[in-house]
């Protein structure tokens, strides 16, 4: 058996709270493209992460060509010829494309030290010819669709002299037709003998580019099989098999009136013509892949994006949503996909409690601090939020108390429809437990629960119905039974890859 | 794991902290700048004898009022994450034309004060109004508004002090307006005192109302706050508004001391009221800050400036000086709230 280009071993990494990856176990061989799978939160993004030199990993150690090297900075990777294209270009919009391809390594004139353009412009033309473009070197990149500037990433990286290809889910934001081209260039590469790992949600492409599959589920390898035996129903059974019966408490409670309906919903091409109901007591999934249309959803319903059109109603009542003021007014809540952006850092937990529920305690016009003070040592106690005092700064406190302290404004407004965009994101599952637990009792004391997530065990887990998203569409509802699994994520993932052409493009 | 309970946790409970707990941490903020004035009035009360005299310390009060009340409006604005480098025009130019009105047209002097106010508080508002429906940056907005104010108090004044003796109706300034600046209340000079019930209101406001939470909420974090249902654009232009009105009060003021106004008056006085608010601990970014640490940041500004008179430094190593130290306390603050970060 030959040596392999690119070895990891026991490779572990922890965030404060979470740890990523435990000892994983990976490897890559010339010329071979190696299919990284699993879900949100699964481990991926950190491996790509150490292998690009933009995070260390704790213990471990990665080879190259069989010699133990030193990943410490993106500079070592660009060294040792392993390069990363980011998911979220990292190209300067205003610049020619001859400029992002050469970024950071101008050729210069030996004498003058100015820049070398007609060298720089014929370096760069030399990339794009081999990768089939034939767009003027002199051209912004901002002048260029998605498509193109994937393809400039692309360029970009193989101006160094590259052995390693690391690409982010390269497809999800390509059309029909240009997913092909990049597909012909990745099969050019690997011809050259250049290794790929190739990260993506969409199973379809397994058969198409692997040569194999490693699937990591929680931080931990699940398994690496050969692309003859990676059938999808197998793979979606590695990605997604774990236990799921005592981690998600779930009550069963009798469901009452509607509370919230939204008919016709739109918002540009982002959400389209999205139709449903949530039940008093009831929890309701929203399964969706990255791309999928499901933030943008929670974000128009709680009127931070103004919809183009659909109707929403509250208990019965047509809510005209414009703004986030209306929507709480409406008695809507609303947790933010990334808890930055839903909490105010550097002021205290009481603050961050009251601001939506301000309103009910004022005396004379002026905040009653003591009955602030009051309300939030109650939510505090109630949600178990670790915290030494109730105007410590949130930023001090935990992943999992600052995700219950944005679940406290909600209660402390009295919402009785809770939004909730990835409430468990970046939490650990103790913190888990009791978030699913908060939405279990609200909806059994009568709100209405609409739970988006990427994660299948956990909305599989909590909810009673599961609706489906991809492409901006509902495309199929599941009771919340535990078989269904393999059929909600080939409509997730199928969405995706079988779209019609030129959606996106 | 599944046998969490919400209610029935036996968690840590947290120490309610009371009201009065809390403004004594906040108080603790205060340390940094207020260690630097202490040690500023130390220093000169030792090198010059002249520093220590109730004369002297009169004086200065009256000299760093109308800074301080240009500073309380910067605050609630430097709080929101905004700036205002207009407020030193739009003084000028509502005093000016509050003075052209009253003294050459014979306005009334109290509709002059109020037009002043209305002035200033209308030039704060169409910033306001710019920056967030514009969406254009604060610094450019009031970067215009600089200019503009200044020229159109060039125009209403037409470049001379007024009152003018040459087009006056009354050539004097009302008694009333000089009290402002000259006058003494409780034997604290009056625009020193009105400097004060400038800071305690804005205080009470930032502390004690919603609107106050809100402009630390939307400085702190903009899109957090738009999530919980605060409408970030009104507190923008709340903020800008107040800081206008508030340069007006200080011209009014400016205008009694000096018995005139001018088109001139209040050059570079931004550059000053930002000084003092960041030297009182605001964070330059917004979300945090208090008033309290403006009045102690523009008092030690001011306290500064007559310390390098009286050791008869010469005015361009005055200048020199006080760009230093006021980088410096701020140098000195950062590094000290890093470390109580780190240890927290």
């Amino acid at each position: 058996m030959k040596q392999p280009l690119l070895e990891l071993k026991d490779v572990s990494k922890t965030y404060p709270g979470v740890q990523a990856l435990k000892k994983v176990d990976f490897d890559l061989y010339a010329g071979e493209l190696h299919f990284l799978l699993g879900e949100n939160g699964a481990g991926k993004s950190t491996l790509m992460k150490i292998l690009s030199g933009s995070v260390q990993k704790d213990s471990g150690t990665i080879s190259l060509d069989g010699r133990e090297i030193t990943m410490n900075s993106p500079r070592d990777a660009d060294r040792h010829g392993i390069a990363m294209v980011y998911q979220e270009l990292s190209l300067f919009p205003a610049l020619s494309v001859a400029e992002n391809i050469m970024a950071g390594r101008l050729p210069r004139r030996k004498v003058t030290g100015m820049v070398n353009w007609g060298r720089a412009h014929a370096d760069s033309r030399k990339i794009l010819d081999g990768l089939g473009l034939d767009i003027p070197t002199t051209t912004p990149v901002q002048d260029l669709g998605v498509g193109a500037s994937q393809l400039i990433e692309i360029g970009k990286a193989l101006s160094r002299k590259v052995r390693v290809l690391l690409l982010d889910e390269p497809t999800s934001a390509l059309s029909v037709h240009e997913v092909e081209r990049l597909f012909q260039i990745i099969g050019d590469l690997l011809k050259r003998g250049i290794a790929i790992i190739y990260v993506s949600h969409k199973l379809a492409e397994v058969p198409r580019l692997a040569h194999r599959v490693t699937v990591l589920r929680d931080g931990e390898k699940v398994g690496t099989l050969d692309v003859k035996d990676a059938a999808e129903p197998t793979l979606i059974r590695m990605m997604v098999g774990r236990e799921v019966t005592d981690r998600y408490p779930k009550e069963t409670v009798p469901l009452g009136n509607p509370v919230l309906e939204v008919e016709g919903l739109c918002l540009g091409r982002r959400v389209r013509d999205v139709s449903f109901a949530v039940r008093e007591g009831e929890i309701v999934g929203v399964f969706g892949l990255r791309g999928s249309g499901r933030t943008s959803l929670a974000r128009s319903l709680f009127g931070l994006e103004p919809r183009d059109g659909g109707i929403i109603r509250i208990r019965g009542r047509v809510a005209d949503i414009r703004s986030p003021g209306d929507a709480i007014r409406a008695g809507l809540g609303y947790i933010t996909e990334e808890r930055k952006l839903g909490l105010v850092m550097r002021m205290g937990v009481a603050p961050n409690m009251t601001f939506a529920a301000l309103g009910s305690l004022l005396r004379f016009g002026l905040i009653d601090h003591a009955r602030e003070r009051e309300a939030a040592v109650g939510l505090i106690q109630r949600l178990r939020i670790v915290t030494p005092h109730v105007y410590q700064l949130v930023e001090f406190l935990s992943g999992g108390s600052q995700q219950k302290v944005a679940l406290a404004r909600w209660l402390c407004a009295k919402a009785h429809v809770l939004i909730m965009d990835e409430p468990t994101r970046g939490i650990d599952v103790g913190a888990k437990v009791e978030v699913y637990k908060f939405l279990s009792q609200q909806a059994r004391e009568g709100a209405g629960v609409l739970f988006f997530s990427s994660e299948l065990p956990e909305v599989m887990g909590i909810s009673d119905r599961v609706l489906v998203m991809a492409q901006g569409e509902l495309v199929a509802t599941f009771d919340g039974g535990k078989s269904a699994s393999d059929d909600i994520m080939a409509y997730a993932a199928g969405g995706c890859g079988s779209s019609p052409g030129g959606v996106l493009s | 794991m599944s046998k969490l309970s919400l209610e029935t946790g036996t968690g840590q409970v947290p120490a309610p902290l009371t009201y009065r707990q809390q403004r004594r941490s906040m108080f603790s903020a205060l340390a940094g700048p207020a260690t630097g004035l202490l040690l500023m009035l130390t220093i000169l009360s030792i090198v010059s004898p002249h520093f220590l005299t109730s004369l002297n310390l009169l004086n200065v009060s009256r000299q760093a009022a109308t800074n301080i009340i240009m500073a309380a409006g910067q605050s609630l604005v430097i709080f929101t994450g905004g700036i205002d480098l207009s407020v030193g025009s739009v003084m000028a130019l509502a005093a000016s034309t509050a003075i052209v009105a009253i003294t050459h047209h014979g306005l009334n002097l109290w509709l002059g004060i109020l037009l002043c106010l209305l002035v200033g508080a209308g030039c704060g508002f169409v910033n306001g109004v710019i920056i967030t429906k514009g969406k254009v940056p604060d610094f450019i907005v009031t970067l215009g508004m600089l200019s503009a104010a200044r020229g159109l108090a060039l125009l209403v004044t037409d470049g001379m002090p007024v009152p003018s003796h040459y087009v006056a109706v009354r050539a004097y300034m009302p008694r009333a307006l000089i009290a402002l600046g000259a006058g003494e209340v409780l034997g604290i000079p009056a625009p020193f005192f009105i400097a004060l019930v400038v800071i305690g209101v804005t205080w009470f406001i930032s502390q004690h109302t919603r609107t106050g939470r809100h402009l630390y909420a939307v400085g702190g974090n903009r899109e957090a706050a738009r999530v919980s249902g605060i409408n970030v654009e009104h507190s923008k232009v709340a903020a800008y508004t107040a800081s206008g009105l508030l340069a007006a009060v200080a011209g009014l003021v400016l205008a009694g001391r000096l018995n005139s106004a001018n088109a001139h008056m209040g050059t570079g006085a931004e550059l000053n009221a930002i000084a003092s608010v960041v030297m009182g601990g605001t964070n330059l970014f917004g979300g945090e800050g208090s008033l309290g640490g403006t009045l102690i940041g523009g008092t030690t500004l001011s306290v500064l400036a007559n310390g390098l008179n009286l050791l008869a430094v010469s005015p361009f190593w005055q200048q020199v000086a006080m760009g230093t130290v006021v980088v410096s306390v701020v140098v000195f603050d950062q590094w000290r709230r890093r470390r109580l970060a780190g240890r927290g």
